[in-house]
């Protein structure tokens, strides 16, 4: 082996790094509010007891999640260029279209799971069928999906590195950067994967912390 | 929206869409044996090779799909001293991320086996090798069938990465007739559609898999 290591361009990169890692989290964190509005909306139809929400619903998770996010992030960034929308609300767009259909499913079948007797008493007791959703169904159902919405919030944060391709200067975008200045192609890869390990094991960490004890088994006693 | 871009160019698309089904069927064997492998390392009980398989799995598991196709393309060649075609990187690195993916639903399958049918495997005389091959994974891979054909369907689509290490499979083709035509919303539109038919198709034969061979749990 005669390749001789350098970790020290990280060092000298840092604030490319720094700044690289901030775009990721930014384009992450805003990808995930996106991918919540949308999915509890359709996730809520998808529920629904009307035909044409559930179709539109199911219309939409399939065609979404069914397209590969590359695919997403270029007919959003190349196909509609008349938009002018810039490089990285088009990954923000793309993250949130794509994230949002899983996000969908995970809703829907977190509120199929609230057993139907609590609806029934909630309406025996008097609520509004709106009241009834906004109070006895949703609270319990998102309790029950909290975790699986934990683990896709990872999967966006590594998601986001394909917003690269469309030139958003995210952490992968960087470390190409850093390859074409230095050449140390495998310090860089190597230290983006250790920086996008250290969000998700934050996210997965922090979501087993905050999670702890308010977990609810879908069908438990109240 | 103009489709005759995409007809007048449809040998090109059609070559490109070969090349990602070949990729992903290749890329779903080579998977499959990758997890299979790392599956049994992690709930094995011999502790230097499962806590191998644990690091590359966690490690695999933080790190996008994307950056660790540039690590196989890009930065292995150096240390090696050998340069795979973007074709064989792909594979590689596809196939060396979906078997991490594969092995953690393979410890779930396998742990949702009941111990007491390896009791009685093992009681009625089968040495542990037979229990693991005629008891426990065969109804392993049987529950695993809806989370394996997600990981497939995944897969599929991950396949479109390829296209920016410069492999002209569907993704590639339809950027380079793109670059000579622009046409990108006629493209890109015709683009997403071939992939939601292949992803469909894998998924419905999936469920098929299932309904004729899942065990009620």
């Amino acid at each position: 082996m005669e390749y001789s290591f350098d970790w020290s361009v990280l060092w000298r990169y840092r604030e490319q790094l720094l700044n690289g890692f901030g775009l990721t989290l930014a384009l992450s964190l805003l990808g995930l509010t996106g991918a919540l509005a949308v999915g509890l909306v359709a996730g809520a139809a998808g529920a629904s007891a009307r035909r044409l929400s559930r179709a539109i619903s199911i219309g939409y998770v399939e065609l979404a999640r069914n397209v590969p996010l590359l695919v997403h992030m270029y007919l959003w960034y190349l196909g509609l260029t008349a938009l002018r929308l810039p490089a990285f609300w088009c990954g923000v767009l793309a993250l949130a279209l794509y994230s949002g259909s899983y996000v969908a499913e995970i809703v829907r079948s977190g509120i199929q799971s609230v057993p139907a007797g609590q609806t029934d008493a909630a309406l025996a007791l008097g609520l509004s069928s709106r009241r009834t959703m906004t109070r006895v169904v949703y609270p319990q159902a998102l309790r029950i999906v909290a975790p699986s919405l934990a683990g896709l919030f990872s999967q966006l944060i590594k998601d986001s590195s394909l917003a690269s391709v469309i030139s958003v200067g995210e952490l992968t975008f960087v470390a190409g950067a850093i390859e074409g200045d230095t050449f140390r192609t495998f310090e860089a890869y190597i230290g983006i994967s250790v920086l996008y390990l250290i969000a998700v094991t934050a996210v997965s960490r922090a979501a087993l912390f905050g999670l702890r004890g308010r977990i609810v088994e879908p069908a438990m006693r109240y | 929206m103009d489709l005759s871009v995409v007809s007048r160019n449809l040998p090109y698309l059609a070559m490109g869409f070969a090349v990602t089904l070949e990729t992903a069927a290749l890329v779903i064997l080579g998977g499959s044996m990758l997890g299979l492998l790392l599956g049994l390392a992690r709930s094995g009980r011999v502790p230097g090779l499962r806590h191998c398989a644990i690091l590359y799995i966690e490690f695999i598991r933080g790190t996008p799909l994307l950056v660790v196709l540039f690590i196989v393309y890009f930065a292995i060649p150096p240390l090696i001293g050998h340069r795979f075609t973007a074709y064989a990187a792909a594979v590689i690195g596809f196939i060396a991320f979906i078997g991490a993916y594969i092995a953690e639903d393979l410890r779930s399958g396998l742990a949702s086996v009941p111990h007491g049918q390896i009791e009685a495997a093992l009681a009625s005389g089968l040495a542990p090798r037979q229990v693991l091959r005629l008891v426990v994974l065969p109804q392993a891979i049987r529950r695993m069938i809806p989370a394996l054909f997600n990981q497939f369907v995944r897969l599929l689509k991950f396949t479109s990465v390829a296209s920016v290490i410069g492999v002209t499979e569907l993704t590639g083709a339809t950027l380079a007739v793109n670059a000579r035509e622009f046409k990108p919303l006629s493209l890109l539109t015709a683009l997403a559609l071939a992939y939601f038919a292949a992803c469909y198709a894998l998924s419905l034969l999936g469920r098929w898999l299932n309904r004729r061979y899942a065990i009620a749990s």
